[in-house]
């Protein structure tokens, strides 16, 4: 490779980036060592990153797995015209944005206010115990925490169910009820990430300025006044952060929860772009079309990001990443 | 609100205030625990107790033989060890990964940094999708073996540039007193970075490990030999098979259990290598966010 560059250098009509390889090549000839580290990140994502979105061009063709992606002919917009006139599509589409949506509302809210409310528990034990049992349900998987809502909800003596029952009403097949299987994803979700997700609200408390405190408190105002006009605009910049980073994810409504946690009576409910990819894609091997679909899916949370990006570069003088 | 005396107004409001705010997380505990409780005592109930639906939190009609029966199922136990292996092994090779990544990107001085560190943020904005990541792998021959669920996950963007801000933080003139005394870039990673960076280092490894032992995804997609099968796509398939013929065929009569306890048992033994984690993850996880939140 060393070879290779040297000759290129060598042979190419002096331009201008030459001066910057000619420096980048003494670079790597002095500290070859520190370079050297590198490469075998580079080369892995350059495999297992950068080689599948070469193989992205199979949503522009007729994908078969025997003629490979050179072989496979061409056949141009033809998958995403099936998709934008796809009932399935549409659907699923739409099963992403409710889903999405509905944690957004529900779970983007409750960690702050979780948050706003462990900072106000004084007992420096009592607090940290609180914390400890709330984080645990992050490190589970998905499987487990499917595992315990499927026994909690159970018809056959799951504990929500009993309570149902003793306040007289109908107990509800949660898992197979279209109706409220998406409040299911959502509940669970909560359950598993609100604990978590206040790390970082905390977090951003700490860097909040005390003596803003004493002196609201002179000026005597009580606890919730504090909150409302020191902790919350302390902690608007990392809300704001939080909030674009969900946005982004967008059409990323939890797929492997949804996977786990899905079955056939109630697709027409939860069934979302990343679980129609993969059934569609794996299981019925319409990879062409399906890579269309994910394409879709890329290139819309891709603009998300950046947009978002953008706007955090604007309005809080700092980029995402 | 009404005007009158400040101090004594504040004092009540606020000790009822306070009231339900320990009430409200004392219930956040609970609802965080029961599952478990419930699990458990199902666990461990009789199969009469848990057919008919009338174990809570405690357990009715008492047996161990569930417990004893997953320990001894070879499916469970094959499992177990594969994840495991995954676990270990990607966890010591994505760690090792990792950092020598993020070693050479936390100095500013390395010509190209930008377009290095472009090149593997963009990974994280875009992705080719699961199709042509799936065809890879059936390219290379990876589907339906082990390697393939460490290996596409061992250079993880996001902990590299936690480590690499980590590195960054540590002062310069620690590398250039080893510079001085003739060491190389390698050696000053090996023998003065790293064992300074233990605490971030544990923290990603904590992080991988977690990940690793709790993947589905991948295994779901790559993986249909049984023998190959991970823990959570076993207990995936367990928890599928509810009651049905794939459990009820494999319980000896005799042993006074049901599927449902056999999944809660298996679900609860799952659990515990994270338990045991967990402790550490503690004291590691909240700095590892903070330093993760700070930007490079």
């Amino acid at each position: 490779m060393k070879r290779s560059t040297t000759l290129a250098a060598q042979t190419a009509p002096p331009r201008r980036p030459a001066g910057y390889f000619r420096k980048l090549r003494s670079d790597v000839f002095k500290e070859w060592d520190l370079y050297l580290l590198l490469v075998p990140g580079i080369l892995f994502i350059l495999l297992f990153k950068y080689t599948p979105m070469y193989g992205i061009i199979i949503a522009f063709k007729d994908f078969n797995i025997f003629d490979g992606y050179a072989g496979s002919p061409w056949v141009g917009w033809k998958h995403f015209e099936k998709l934008f006139h796809s009932a399935d599509f549409v659907r699923v589409f739409r099963n992403t944005v409710i889903i999405s949506l509905l944690k957004l509302v529900f779970l983007f809210p409750l960690p702050i206010i979780v948050a706003l409310l462990l900072n106000e528990l004084k007992n420096v034990i009592f607090k940290r115990s609180v914390q400890t049992i709330i984080y645990l349900p992050h490190f589970l998987s998905w499987v487990i925490v499917s595992g315990l809502f499927i026994d909690l909800l159970s018809t056959n003596g799951g504990l929500v169910n009993k309570a149902l029952v003793a306040f007289g009403m109908e107990p509800v097949a949660f898992f197979l009820d279209s109706s409220v299987f998406r409040s299911v994803l959502v509940t669970s979700a909560g359950w598993k990430e609100t604990g978590w997700s206040t790390i970082v609200y905390l977090a951003a408390f700490s860097t909040i300025d005390p003596q803003l405190y004493e002196a609201a408190k002179i000026d005597g105002a009580g606890r919730l006044k504090q909150v409302w006009h020191i902790t919350l605009p302390g902690i608007a910049p990392i809300i704001v952060l939080m909030l674009i980073l969900r946005l982004g994810n967008l059409l990323e409504a939890g797929t492997e929860q949804i996977l786990v946690m899905y079955n056939p009576t109630v697709y027409n409910v939860s069934d979302v772009i990343g679980s129609y990819v993969y059934r569609m894609g794996l299981g019925n091997q319409d990879y062409s079309f399906t890579t269309a679909v994910g394409l879709f899916e890329a290139v819309i949370s891709f603009a998300l990001i950046l947009s978002g990006n953008a706007l955090s570069r604007k309005y809080l003088q700092r980029g995402i990443w | 609100m009404s005007k009158p005396s400040n101090a004594i107004r504040s004092s009540v409001p606020e000790k009822l205030f306070n009231a339900f705010n320990h009430l409200f997380f004392i219930l956040a505990g609970i609802t965080t625990l029961l599952p478990f409780v419930n699990l458990l005592a199902k666990s461990l109930s009789s199969e009469s107790a848990v057919i008919s639906g009338t174990v809570g939190l405690w357990p009715v009609g008492w047996q161990t033989g569930t417990y004893r029966y997953v320990l001894q199922n070879a499916m469970f136990l094959n499992a177990f060890q594969v994840s495991v292996l995954v676990t270990v092994v990607g966890t010591a090779l994505s760690l090792a990964m990792t950092t020598i990544t993020a070693y050479p990107l936390s100095k500013p001085r390395l010509r190209g940094r930008k377009w290095f560190l472009l090149l593997f943020i963009f990974t994280m904005l875009f992705s080719g999708g699961l199709i042509p990541t799936y065809l890879l792998m059936h390219n290379l021959g990876l589907v339906n073996s082990l390697p393939v669920l460490f290996l596409p996950a061992m250079v993880n963007v996001f902990n590299m540039l936690i480590i690499k801000n980590y590195f960054e933080g540590l002062p310069d003139s620690l590398e250039e007193s080893a510079k001085l005394d003739g060491a190389g870039n390698i050696r000053i990673l090996l023998y003065v970075v790293l064992p300074l960076s233990l605490p971030v280092l544990a923290t990603i490894a904590l992080f991988f490990a977690v990940a690793f032992w709790n993947d589905y995804f991948a295994p779901m997609i790559y993986i249909t030999n049984p023998s190959l099968k991970p823990l959570q796509l076993y207990l995936k398939e367990l928890l599928v098979a509810s009651g049905g013929e794939f459990l009820k065929d494999n319980v000896d009569a005799a042993l006074n259990t049901t599927p449902q306890s056999i999944q809660a048992a298996s679900i609860l033994l799952a659990t515990v290598p994270i338990l045991l984690v967990y402790p550490f993850l503690q004291k590691y996880f909240v700095k590892g966010v903070l330093i993760g939140s700070v930007k490079g």
